[in-house]
């Protein structure tokens, strides 16, 4: 057990982190199967972030005057026990309620483990293992989402985390730590949280919509979307050793990140088509600058500085609190440009349909059909299959209804593709506003 | 190699990586990754019916009459097919633009030779038709010169759009049988009509 007790406090870590973005691909599943609206189910997301943004600094001030393995015990058993409830929510608003809580218990449990990670390791490999497990929990997060959503159902998302968080209990009891009655003498880092919060809002930009633009734009399974996304954490591994071998000075490996996913945001922006080959590179980028950037910041807001923990609250608070910013300046953008992306959709579906090789009456009669099936679903990038699923045509006009099918399946994906574009600039904007954040700080430390 | 060369290649790797990918992509067309834009529909367009007889000239009529109209009402002619398929009650407007662009189709299928002679559609026009059997049979046993010469099939066009009442056509958008039996009624009386009177006159 004993060899076992870092390990799980790490994957806890990785967990709470996880669970920013872990309900992405889930989400279509959660609107269904929960009745909900498209502002409602956003709220599972956000609700999460939100909390956890705000409750990270006085949970860190609470932790003071705490054990350190009860708090974070305390913090683990909440954390698991709402992820349960989150896993039998028979409701969006008991789904949402239950996110909250999680996120007050994910909040203890982060400033805890992290003082218990350093009671195991020692200050710098405790420090470094909490940042590392913060980092691959929020790449991996939409990947383990969406593939058990697939695989299983939205539910398991939070089912497989109560196992692990009901080990790390009696994990967190057995490691003994003191509590640290350290005075706050270090004021917080805000130049890194400031830039941390920007670049964890553009990286939602990279996480959140690119998952959306693949299962909602181009129709693919949550599945492939995780496989896809996949890319990113791969990427972000890979950074580390890339640093090591260069060696940089922190702030132009932070600056470096920053531009990366800039660049890789500007790509997902423009791709060719919708082939999810046309994403690889530029999620390779992001990745590279999440890899160069997350652990380096937040190992620079809380480096040297005491009382750990309130640095740690600052660093948990700026990512969250900037993932509900990146939330809440793109969804209105992307909402509005898919609504407005539906004129010029069906411009170019009657384009294709007036022209297409069919006899008259057939042209007509997949209008009609293509009608009913807009009209149906009108809140969401529509699936065409069905209306050419129903169609009663002469065995000789298939094969043109059916490549007719084809590019107005191209049209529907070229028109949700733009309606993303300005979203992922924006993000790219924020990525680069995170850069612009580094300027003043001309001096260079030496490593 | 001092230590700040060794970093150094770490940004021109980042700008070279970033410049490559932005570059790939949009020297692929992702900056013009978009839905298809509607064409200016004063602009000619080539159509190439599917349909044969009655059925394809009825069919490049109404293609290049949209185009026709559309430019009239200065909007494309995705967005007029679009409006006029949304709604119930046409304005006066864009009958008269389809009116109008209906019959500058006829002059342009005249104009480039698309339009079939009278006697090319007799025959199908008479299947339908509401004549006597000796009348057709008169009219069958005419010699396409003589129809081509009593009959031009652009006037029996522009009649049978003056007569037609397009907003019961567009009513029936949804009911094919009743478009179909509409659209080819008008047509075919025009044609037929125009026959009988000439023949009628020539006796």
């Amino acid at each position: 057990m004993r060899r076992a007790v870092a390990p799980l406090l790490i994957v806890t870590v990785a967990l709470v982190l996880a669970d920013s973005a872990v309900v992405t691909l889930a989400l279509p599943d959660i609107l269904v199967h929960l009745d909900a609206s498209v502002g409602q189910v956003a709220w599972v997301l956000i609700a999460y972030n939100l909390v956890l943004g705000l409750a990270a600094v006085p949970a860190a001030m609470g932790f003071s005057r705490a054990q350190p393995r009860l708090f974070s015990a305390v913090g683990i058993a909440v954390f698991a026990g709402s992820s349960a409830v989150c896993a039998v929510a028979g409701s969006i608003d008991v789904l949402i309620m239950a996110r909250c809580f999680q996120a007050i218990g994910g909040a203890l449990a982060l400033i805890g483990c992290l003082e218990l990670l350093v009671a195991a390791y020692g200050e710098r490999r405790g420090v470094a293992s909490w940042v590392t497990a913060g980092v691959v929990g929020t790449a991996l997060g939409p990947v383990a989402g969406g593939l058990l959503t697939q695989a299983i159902s939205w539910q398991a998302i939070f089912v497989v985390q109560v196992p692990v968080a009901v080990l790390a209990v009696p994990a967190a009891l057995a490691v003994r730590a003191a509590p640290t009655v350290t005075p706050d003498r270090h004021r917080p880092a805000v130049r890194a949280n400031v830039t941390l919060a920007l670049m964890s809002a553009a990286l939602t930009a990279a996480l959140f919509l690119l998952v959306l633009l693949l299962v909602q734009g181009w129709g693919r399974s949550p599945a492939t979307a995780a496989v896809t996304v996949s890319v990113v954490p791969l990427a972000a591994l890979a950074a580390r050793p890339l640093a090591r071998l260069l060696r940089p000075p922190s702030e132009v490996e932070v600056a470096v990140g920053c531009f990366l996913v800039a660049g890789g945001l500007v790509g997902l922006a423009i791709p060719p088509s919708a082939a999810l080959a046309w994403t690889i590179a530029p999620q390779a980028l992001v990745g590279l600058g999440l890899g160069l950037t997350v652990d380096q910041l937040t190992t620079r807001a809380m480096e040297m500085r005491l009382p750990r923990a309130h640095h740690a609250g600052w660093t948990i608070g700026a990512r969250h609190i900037g993932v509900v910013v990146g939330l809440a300046i793109l969804t209105p953008v992307f909402t509005a440009d898919l609504r407005d992306a539906q004129v010029p959709a069906q411009q170019a579906i009657t384009s294709l349909v007036l022209d297409a090789p069919l006899k008259p009456q057939d042209k007509i009669a997949v209008a009609e059909a293509l009608g009913k099936e807009l009209s149906a679903q009108e809140q969401q990038v529509p699936d065409l299959h069905r209306a050419f699923a129903r169609l009663d045509l002469d065995p000789a006009e298939r094969p043109a209804a059916a490549r007719l099918e084809r590019e107005l399946n191209a049209q529907v994906e070229r028109a949700a593709t733009r309606a993303f574009r300005d979203s992922f600039l924006i993000g790219a904007g924020l990525a680069l506003l995170a850069l612009v954040t580094l300027i003043p700080v001309g001096r260079r430390r030496p490593r | 190699m001092s230590a700040p060369r060794r970093w150094i290649g770490l940004p021109v790797a980042a700008v070279v990586l970033v410049c490559g990918v932005v570059g790939v992509q949009l020297a692929n067309g992702g900056g013009d990754y978009e839905p298809l834009r509607p064409a200016d529909p004063c602009v000619e367009r080539t159509v190439n019916p599917q349909a044969t007889g009655i059925d394809g000239v009825t069919e490049r009529l109404v293609l290049l009459g949209i185009d026709g109209a559309a430019c009239r009402l200065h909007v494309s002619r995705e967005a007029l097919t679009l409006e006029l398929a949304q709604t119930d009650e046409p304005t006066d407007a864009q009958i008269d633009a389809l009116r109008a662009g209906l019959k500058s189709a006829v002059t342009r299928m005249k104009a480039d030779g698309t339009l079939p002679r009278a006697s090319q559609l007799v025959d199908e026009s008479l299947e339908s038709a509401d004549l006597n059997e000796l009348l057709k049979n008169v009219i069958r046993a005419l010699p396409a010169s003589v129809i081509d010469a009593a009959v031009k099939t652009d006037d029996v066009l522009i009649r049978a759009i003056d007569d037609l009442d397009l907003r019961a056509v567009l009513t029936n958008l949804d009911d094919q049988d009743a478009l179909e039996q509409q659209v080819a009624k008008a047509v075919t009386s025009a044609v037929t009509a125009s026959l009988e009177a000439r023949i009628r006159g020539l006796v």
